[in-house]
This record gives structure tokens, C-alpha cells and sequence, in this order.
């Protein structure tokens, strides 16, 4: 029984990993390049711009935003669900407003100038998505609803493969030493087991935190249940704040915005960042005005409050006042908030960012070595899984790993150089650069299909470490600006993307020499003779292990 | 014989059915499961959701796992349907019981 149990678990992971692997490789590869957001969008915005733009400009002045914002709203969303305002800082300029009309109704965002309160439209600022691509694509794939559920399936089938995956690992502690190199699909195998039994905490940590972020999307039973439908009343209810305020249908407007922010920036002692105002224009209206965190104090911890306080937005009556570092509900809530900081890495600053990044592209090549590994062994010994078709599903499968794992890479690092080649006055520029970005990837795809295998991943990887390595040239062709320069003014943020492209380009050359080695030595015998069924060839890790 | 166990005669169809039974029978036992633990957790409403909840992937993982090491796909689908059915019935009990939420 133990070893049949062990042959479903060998014959689950294989196949429910390989259909998955493409897209896990994708959240895996941006989620981790998503670490560094911050310092991409940096690099994107143009820092020798955004200082030169900045220079002599007053410091952004939040009661003045608030004011335009909220005039914005009311003129274009008078009676709406909610509405909410990012107000500028010195990295962020421009004012952020969002609103939705009523819950089914699309959730809708503008970007304003911060003292005129005009629609930004193209401007002398390189209008970018910045790093917060590469988030969103780890999350949903720019495909709203649609991408979360695919992402919400592949990260159970992840975890699943996780568990299926160690079951089949029969000497879990011996292969943490075991790497046998220049053996072929042995040291695949090894690569990969060496990989995911390292890292495993981590793979387990960061896929189980994911879905767990997203719990009230995917698994809204309990609280649909206990709390009728209504799942604003349960988040009220969990963090202990005020419950949601039933919508009144009494016409009343909201109080002028700026008093409120001072009001709570006076309470609380910190620099508002976020005002969001829920059922506007009604009577029944409330504002909560949420804090700027200290940078510090939010790295030393997991959870508790930056401060915020709610309002009655049309008496202005404070309802609820929260400190920062004040600590709201008990152990389930902590453990919440604690899974979102480990997932977020919102704690412990850029030693723990580096960790992450480096576990993080660990978990990639583990998926990466896993998709690899299905082909070598194919290629060496057909399975003829798919009967007359397999040579066909053989090459599908070939060219989805190139364009997946190879070609993802070169569409990621092709988005820098998008973002620095797409003229600036473009309107709209932040949305061709995401499209180009999966023009590109879709182009990868294209060229695998036609290319012969091993000339797709040498190719593909080759052309990756070319845009790693010529990253800092096109910045200085564009912008004038280059790591030397960021490093002398002191700019690690915009000096650290680039030497970190080139770091990786170095990495995606030595693959492209590997590949290259390989497919010189690799023997005549080894052309696949496909369609020919043979039974022992079925998915047992365990047995090429052994 | 080694995939067998997975797909005795029809693979297809058995595999189909295998899957399904993970996918969507496994989502049903586990929603089954959290709204049942959030009754019998003896803690604030909100917070025996939430640790319900926060269980419900691992969970969802134990169930999937099952389903694929059950002998068929018959008695895949039976474990998880009839402890679906249980759990719901237990929890319709509660509901109608305490009425209210919170």
C-alpha cells in the first residue's frame, strides 16, 4: 500500500506540476523581482528627471490635494460606494484618486495633479508602471478577477505538489548533500531536489501566505456564512473597528476633506497617506484617514497599526481612533496580519529582502529544473504518454519551456528597456510598456516554436544576458544616466537595479554555455522516437533517484 | 501496473473524474469544513472564522492529496461528498440554533 501510495503521489506531482509549471515559474520569477518594487519604479521613474522636476517645487502639500481631490470626486462620482485618495509624497507626486460607483459597478482610478487637480495626462515625467508590473503580474497577470483565480489554482496546485513532492522523496536528508554534476538527467534531478529540499520553508511560506492574502476572494465560506453575505461587517468585526454603516439614501455631502486630515494628522502626530470615504454623499458617510508608518519601526515588526482615525464624514465626529503600533483583535488576526508582513516583506529591510529574492529565484529554478527535467528524461527514453500525438505534445511542451523559463526572463529585463526606449511624451505610455512587455514574451513563444530546441534556449538566453548586460549603455544613451553616476550621488536604488542586471546576465550567459555545451555532446541516439509506449518510463521520480 | 491505481480501464474518463472529484469536491468538503469549524471554535465569531479560515488551505491540500491516493475514483468522490454532507447538515443545526451572526 505504502509504495502505491507513493507511485499516485510520484504520478500526481509530475503531471499536476508540469501543467502548472509555466505559470508558477511566471509568479515566481516577478513575484521576486517584485521584492525590489520600490527600487524598480524608481530606476523607471528617471531619477535624474524626477530631481530636476522637483528642484525649487514646494514640498507636496496634502491639505491642498485632498481639497482638489475631493472636488474631483464629487464632480465625477457625487454618490458612489466608496472613495478613496493616495495623497503625493516626495517619491510619489502625483495625487491618486480612486472611486466605484456602486459594488457592481468597475473600481475606477485617475492620476491628478496635486495643486490644480487636473487630469495629469501626458507629462515631462516618464509615466511608468514601474516595478508594480511585475506585482501585479504575480498576482493576476493584468487579467483582473480571471488572473487571480488561474494564480489562486496553480498556487494549491503548488502546494499540493509540495506535499506529493516530499511523499516521492524517499532520503529527504541525504539529498540535502547529494549533487552529482556532469551526469546528465541525474544532475537534474539532483539540482532539483537540492533546490526544493533547501528552500522548502521558504516555497511552503510564500505560497501558503499568497493564498492566504487573498482568503476573503478565495475562500469567503465561514465568513459569507456567519456574517449573512455582508464581508465588510466581518473585516469591521476582525479588526475591531466600528461596523459598516447601512446606506441611509439621504442626500448629505461630505465635509471638506482638509479638515479631517488635520484633524487626524493633530491626533495622531504623523503625516497622513490615504483617506478613503465609504458610501459619499450619503448620510450615512464615514472617513478613515490612514497614517504615514515609520520605515524603522515597520521593519522591527510583524503586525499593529501605522494610526489611523474614522469620522462621521458629514458631522466630522471622530468614531475611532487607532495608534500606531496599537495592536486591534486576538491570536487568529495576528496570525492574519503576520502572514500578510511574511508574504509582504513589509519587515527586517533589505537584509531580509535579499534573502527573499535569492529563496524566491531558488523556488524559480526549482520549477524551472522540474519542467526541464520531464523533457530530458523524454527526450532520452519517449514515454508515449500521448500515443500517435506525442512527438507534438513533446515539442509543445519544448518550446513552452523555452519561451516559459527563458523567454520570460528576456520579456522581464526587455520591459527595462522598453520602459527607457517608449518616448515620454507618449500618452499613455504606461500601458504600452505592459503590452510591448507581453508582445515580447509572446514573441519568445513564436521564435521557440521555430527554432530547434536547444538553438531556442541558447538563443533566448543569450539574448537575456545581452539586455542585462547592455542595461546600463541604454540608460546612459537615454537618460544620461548610469550606476557610476547613481553610486557617486549616493542613489543605491537606481545603482542596485542595474548592477543586479548584470549580476544575472553573467548567470544567463554561463546557462547559455551550458546549453551549448550540452547540445554539442549530446548523442545521435537521444532524437526522440516518439510515439513509442513504454510503461517503465512512467513519472517515477523515486525510481531515477534510487 | 504503475498507473493502475490512477486509471484502471477508461484512463480518460477516470483521470477526468479524479480531478474533479480534488478540484470541486475538494473545495465543497472544505468550505463544508470551515463553516462547521467556525461554529465549534469557542472563540469571538470573528476570529473563529478567521482561524478557520487561515486552516482551510491546508485543509483543501489533505483533501486533494486523498482524493489521488483513494483506490477509485468512486470512493474519491464518496470522501468527499458524504463528509460534505455531515459537516452541512451539522452546521445548518448550528445556524438555525443561534439564527444570528456575530
Amino acid at each position: 500500500m505504502k509504495n502505491t501510495f507513493r507511485q499516485s503521489m510520484s504520478w500526481l506531482h509530475t503531471w499536476g506540476s508540469l501543467w502548472f509549471a509555466w505559470i508558477l515559474f511566471a509568479v515566481f520569477f516577478t513575484g521576486t523581482l517584485g521584492v525590489f518594487d520600490d527600487a524598480i519604479s524608481h530606476w523607471m521613474r528617471d531619477p535624474l528627471a524626477v530631481t530636476a522636476a522637483s528642484e525649487g517645487a514646494p514640498p507636496p502639500d496634502r491639505l491642498q490635494a485632498a481639497r482638489v481631490g475631493q472636488a474631483f470626486l464629487e464632480k465625477n462620482a457625487p454618490r458612489a460606494e466608496f472613495w478613496s485618495m493616495g495623497l503625493p509624497d516626495e517619491e510619489n507626486t502625483k495625487l491618486r484618486v480612486f472611486w466605484r460607483d456602486n459594488p457592481q459597478a468597475e473600481f475606477q482610478d485617475r492620476e491628478l495633479d496635486p495643486v490644480t487637480g487636473e487630469d495629469a495626462g501626458p507629462s515631462k515625467e516618464r509615466k511608468t508602471e514601474g516595478g508594480h508590473h511585475f506585482v501585479h503580474m504575480h498576482f493576476e497577470f493584468h487579467a483582473g478577477d480571471a488572473g487571480i483565480w488561474l494564480v489562486g489554482v496553480a498556487a494549491m496546485v503548488m502546494l499540493v505538489a509540495l506535499v506529493s513532492g516530499i511523499v516521492v522523496h524517499k532520503k529527504i536528508f541525504v539529498d540535502f548533500f547529494t549533487f552529482r554534476p556532469g551526469k546528465g538527467q541525474r544532475s537534474w534531478l539532483d539540482s532539483h531536489n537540492a533546490l526544493s529540499v533547501l528552500t522548502l520553508p521558504f516555497q511552503f511560506m510564500i505560497v501558503y501566505t499568497g493564498v492566504v492574502a487573498f482568503a476573503s476572494i478565495y475562500m469567503p465560506a465561514a465568513a459569507m456564512v456567519r456574517y449573512h453575505g455582508d464581508l465588510d461587517h466581518f473585516f469591521a468585526d476582525i479588526q475591531e473597528r466600528p461596523a459598516p454603516r447601512q446606506m441611509q439614501n439621504v442626500a448629505a455631502p461630505v465635509m471638506p476633506l482638509p479638515g479631517l486630515v488635520t484633524a487626524a494628522e493633530n491626533r495622531i502626530g504623523r503625516e497622513a497617506r490615504f483617506i478613503s470615504v465609504s458610501h459619499p454623499g450619503d448620510a450615512s458617510a464615514s472617513a478613515r484617514i490612514f497614517m504615514r508608518g515609520d520605515e524603522a519601526e515597520m521593519a522591527s515588526r510583524l503586525r499593529g497599526s501605522n494610526g489611523s482615525v474614522q469620522f462621521d464624514a458629514v458631522s466630522g465626529e471622530i468614531l475611532d481612533t487607532e495608534m500606531p503600533g496599537e495592536i486591534r483583535g486576538a491570536g487568529a488576526f495576528s496570525t492574519f496580519q503576520s502572514m500578510r508582513a511574511l508574504h509582504f516583506v513589509t519587515f527586517g529591510g533589505y537584509t531580509i529582502k535579499w534573502l527573499y529574492f535569492i529563496c524566491g529565484m531558488a523556488g524559480a529554478a526549482m520549477l524551472a529544473t522540474g519542467a526541464i527535467l520531464f523533457m530530458v528524461k523524454r527526450r532520452k527514453k519517449p514515454a508515449g504518454e500521448f500515443g500517435a500525438s506525442t512527438a507534438r505534445v513533446y515539442r509543445v511542451i519544448d518550446a513552452l519551456n523555452v519561451s516559459g523559463i527563458a523567454g520570460l526572463m528576456l520579456a522581464s529585463v526587455g520591459y527595462f528597456w522598453i520602459n527607457r526606449l517608449v518616448p515620454v511624451a507618449l500618452p499613455e505610455r504606461e500601458v504600452w510598456e505592459v503590452g510591448l512587455f507581453f508582445a515580447l514574451w509572446f514573441l519568445t513563444l513564436v521564435h521557440a516554436s521555430l527554432r530547434p530546441v536547444m538553438r531556442g534556449w541558447v538563443e533566448q538566453l543569450g539574448a537575456t544576458a545581452f539586455l542585462c548586460l547592455a542595461l546600463p549603455l541604454i540608460n546612459m544613451l537615454t537618460t544620461g544616466d548610469n550606476f557610476v553616476a547613481a553610486l557617486a550621488r549616493g542613489d543605491g536604488e537606481a545603482a542596485g537595479v542595474e548592477l543586479t542586471a548584470m549580476a544575472c546576465g553573467l548567470l544567463c550567459i554561463a546557462a547559455a554555455r551550458f546549453v551549448r555545451r550540452k547540445s554539442q555532446q549530446a548523442p545521435q541516439a537521444a532524437r526522440a522516437r516518439a510515439g513509442k509506449p513504454d510503461a517503465a518510463a512512467d513519472a517515477d521520480v523515486e525510481a531515477e533517484a534510487a | 501496473m504503475k498507473s493502475a491505481s490512477i486509471a484502471p480501464q477508461r484512463p480518460r474518463l477516470a483521470i477526468f473524474s479524479r480531478v474533479s472529484a480534488a478540484v470541486f469536491g475538494g473545495y465543497l468538503l472544505t468550505s463544508a469544513c470551515i463553516v462547521f469549524l467556525s461554529y465549534i471554535i469557542p472563540i469571538r465569531t470573528a476570529e473563529a472564522v478567521l482561524t478557520a479560515t487561515l486552516l482551510s488551505f491546508a485543509l483543501y491540500t489533505g483533501a486533494v492529496i486523498w482524493v489521488f491516493a483513494a483506490p477509485t475514483a468512486g470512493r474519491a468522490w464518496a470522501g468527499m461528498l458524504l463528509p460534505t454532507v455531515a459537516l452541512g447538515l451539522a452546521s445548518l443545526g448550528f445556524y438555525l440554533a443561534t439564527g444570528s451572526a456575530a
